[in-house]
Order: C-alpha cells, then structure tokens, then sequence
C-alpha cells in the first residue's frame, strides 16, 4: 500500500504531465479550473489515468467535487484502500 | 464565369525535405526519401524500406504545447497548415475566421490510432482505455485538429476516396470558393507512416521487395511493387480576386479539374485505364486545353506493374502524338507511395517545377521497359519551361482523379 505522499507525488505528477504545467504549481489546493486552466478534456484523461494506475474505479458523481489536488488524494486514497 | 482559382501558399512535410524550398529543392536534386524502416520492427518481413520523414519535430514547428495527444498524421497535417499559412502570408483572426475553410484527403490517417485504442482495451481493460486518445481513432481527426488549432470557422471537409482524395480534396475546396462558402480554403492531404497500413500493403502484395529488387523505379522493367511512404501538403487556393486584393503572390492557377471513378475490383487496376483516361479528358476539357497545349505530366506511376503501364498506354492515347513530346515524371520515385497525399504532394511538386522551370526526374530508371516508353526525365533532373501541366492520381479499386496546372 503506498503511503499518503508517496500517492500524492505519483498524481501530481500525472496531472502536470496532462495538463502540460510545472509539478511545482500543482499545490494541493490550487484551483484547477481557475488557478491551472483545466478543461473537460483533462478532467477526464486525469481520471482515467489514476484509475489506470492504481486499477480502481472512482465513480462518475465524484468527478465534480476534483477541484484540487488535494481532493483528487483524498478520494484515490479511498479508493485504493477498497481495492 | 467561373472565378479562376490560383494558389498562393504551399505547406509540405515530406521524406525529402520540409517545407517548400527544401521539397523543390530535393526534387530538382532527385533525392531519395527510401531508406530502412525506423518506426517500428521490420525484421519478420522480408521488406524492410519505406519512405519515412526521419527528422519529424513537430515542437519545433509548433511550440511544445498541446501537441501530447495527438496522432502523428495529425501532427504531420498541423505542421503542414503552419507552414502553408506563413507562406501565403495569411493570419486568421476574428474577422476573416469565417471565410477560411478546411478540405483534406486521407484515408488511413487513423489506423494506427484506431489499433492502439483497441489494444489499449484489450491489454489493460475496456474501462482503462484513455478518452483522450478516442478522438484521434475518427478520420476526420485530422483536418478538425487543423481547424481548432487555426481557429478557422468556414467549411471542414475529409475527404477519404483513397489513392485520388488529395486532389479531389482540392477540388472540393475548389467547389467551396466558386460557391462563395469560403473565400480561402487550405486543401490536401496527409498519410502517416504505420506498421498497420505498412502490413495492410504487404499482405495484399503491393510492396516492392518480395519478388525483385525492394526499389521504387517506376516505369523502370524492374519494378515489382511500391515502396511505402508518408507525407502531407497543403495547398492555400482562393480566386485570382482574393489574391490580388491581398497582394500576395500567385504561384500557379488551377486551370481544370477531372474525375472518373471506374467501378472493377477490390485492389486490382483496370487494364485499359478507361477511368484515367476520362478523368484527364475531362480535366482537359474543364480548362478548355488541348493536348497540344500540355508540357509536362506529374505521374501517379508508383512501380506497380500493372500501373506504370496503364498510366503510359493511357497518357498516350490521351495525348496523341504529342504523347512523344511530352515528359512526364513519377516523384513517387523519390517519394514513395503516399497513398491519399500522393495526388497533393505531386501538385506541390509540379508548381515548383513550373516556378522554378525544372522538370523533376524518375529516379531509380535504369532498366528500359518497352511498355512504359515516354519520356521519364530518367534519374536527373532538366532545365525546361513549363507552362501548362497534368497531375495525375489514380488508384485500384476505379478512382481517377486529374488537375490540370498553369503558370
């Protein structure tokens, strides 16, 4: 089981690789809408990639409370723990 | 009256050269774009060359950004906008955005995108595939990325009828002005480099390698096959009017435009070229031309047997005894066959022979073929003035599309 930061580094760094920006302005609780410029697009390429990742599914009425990094951990976390 | 149309702005991404200086420039020197396959493993098969564009950078073209998604025919095809509206001197903006449309030919443009996909489903899972992946899998895919990119409003076409779509792309763009939907239209083509189309060739035995010598020499006696290649082309078509009210220089006008589609069989060319025949006839008669009046004719020759020979026979029953004086050229030679590209590249080329007075060679001729007995313009290029010229596309399974070139 990974830990907290270890999840945490591993996704922010697929989401700097999607969304084309420096790992470093990615901070847990920067905006991605109106802080990064994310579209729907991404929104949906990110979902998919940690679901790849860690092999899990987060279902579709999570998808707009992913507002921030921090609540993209959050919810991987717990889906990770149930798999 | 038909408003004549001219081009005012060529974009070309080819194995012998990016952009249009270096592409004509390649042409007049008769370089190869053949060379062994890089892109993926050749080594079960017992062909091993392809016409690749080797030093493909698309970032430096473009910026970097955006580009993580797209498909290489995509990028080829957005590469190829660039270049072709920096050289018509065209910026798209607010105001003319509407007026500027799309019109490009390919046919297996997403295959490799397509495959991937699939295999994506099968390796890790339906649901683990990558959405944003899914839109490069559409054949339209392409041409759409070009007009999101541009920011272009008019008219988006895909035009996919195989061997012709280039230069019934071109046509169509063509149409899209006469009929005052766009004033500017971008129109050609792009086919990317893949194992999955490179497979499809081999398994149907129209690659060059297996039974003679793995060369493309067009109406050469050796020829046994085609070398498969990759390219895309853009030419930027508005009226003489447009032209002339935006100041730009005029590389050569569209003068007529031919097509005939001859229903036969499924990757096998009718013998007597009777669908070549009408498609140059018709072009001719478009542009209100005789025989007499043509100096030179950009062959879709391409090293099949059966081809060459059909496109010599054809060309000289077309053209009579003036047949004889005319020379023709096969740039597949150098280019390899680009499938739905081929009928653009080979206009882009033969505006560059007309505004740089050369007639490009058949390279890889060597091996006279008495079938095939026009003048090629064998392995070197020659200096001539050229000012009416036939551009010729045509596939196996009965399309035939011509356009007829001029000063």
């Amino acid at each position: 089981m990974s830990d907290t930061k270890t999840i945490e580094s591993e996704i922010k760094e697929i989401i700097a690789q999607i969304m084309e920006v420096e790992p470093e302005k990615i901070t847990p609780s920067a905006k991605f809408v109106e802080d990064l410029g994310m579209d729907s697009m991404m929104a949906l390429e990110i979902v998919a990639a940690i679901e790849k990742k860690y092999k899990i599914t987060i279902p579709e009425e999570y998808l707009m409370k992913l507002a921030t990094l921090g609540d993209v951990v959050a919810i991987a976390q717990q889906f990770i723990g149930k798999s | 009256m038909k408003d004549k149309i001219v081009i005012t702005g060529i974009g070309v991404l080819s194995s012998i050269g990016i952009g249009k200086d270096a592409f004509w420039q390649a042409l007049e020197e008769g370089k190869s774009g053949v060379k062994p396959v890089t892109l993926f493993d050749t080594s079960k098969l017992k062909v091993k060359m392809g016409a690749e564009i080797s030093d493909f950078n698309p970032g430096a073209i473009l910026g970097e950004k955006g580009l993580r998604n797209l498909d290489r025919a995509t990028k080829l095809l957005l590469c190829t906008g660039k270049l072709a509206l920096d050289d018509a001197r065209l910026e798209i903006d607010d105001i003319n955005s509407n007026a500027i449309g799309i019109s490009i030919g390919t046919t297996v443009g997403s295959l490799w995108s397509i495959s991937e996909f699939d295999k994506s489903a099968l390796r890790d899972g339906p649901h683990f595939v990558n959405p944003a992946e899914f839109p490069n899998t559409v054949i339209n895919s392409p041409p759409s990325q070009l007009a999101i990119r541009l920011k272009s409003k008019g008219p988006c076409a895909t035009i996919s009828s195989g061997f012709t779509s280039s230069l019934d792309a071109i046509k169509y763009g063509i149409d899209l002005i006469r009929n005052r939907r766009a004033q500017i239209v971008l129109a050609g083509g792009v086919e990317e480099f893949c194992e999955q189309t490179y497979l499809g060739f081999y398994k149907v035995n129209f690659l060059a390698g297996v039974k003679g010598p793995e060369l493309s020499c067009p109406f050469d006696q050796r020829r046994n096959g085609v070398i498969l290649g990759e390219g895309s082309a853009i030419l930027v078509l508005e009226s003489e009017e447009s032209a002339k009210k935006r100041g730009v220089d005029i590389y050569s006008h569209i003068l007529g435009f031919g097509t005939h589609f001859y229903p036969y069989a499924i990757n096998k060319y009718e013998p007597q070229g009777k669908g070549l025949k009408k498609a140059m006839k018709f072009a001719l008669e478009d542009a209100g031309a005789s025989a007499e009046d043509i100096d030179y004719i950009s062959c879709a020759a391409n090293s099949m047997q059966d081809a060459d020979a059909i496109e010599t026979a054809s060309i000289k029953e077309v053209f009579g005894k003036k047949a004889e004086e005319i020379s023709v050229t096969a740039t597949k030679s150098m280019l390899g066959e680009t499938f739905s590209a081929a009928g653009v590249l080979a206009a882009a080329a033969t505006v560059g022979a007309i505004n740089k007075d050369f007639l490009p060679p058949t390279i890889n001729y060597a091996q006279k073929d008495p079938v095939c007995d026009l003048d090629c313009v064998a392995v070197k290029s020659r200096a001539a003035r050229i000012n009416k010229a036939v551009v010729n596309a045509f596939g196996p399974s009965g399309s035939n599309s011509c356009i007829l070139i001029g000063k």
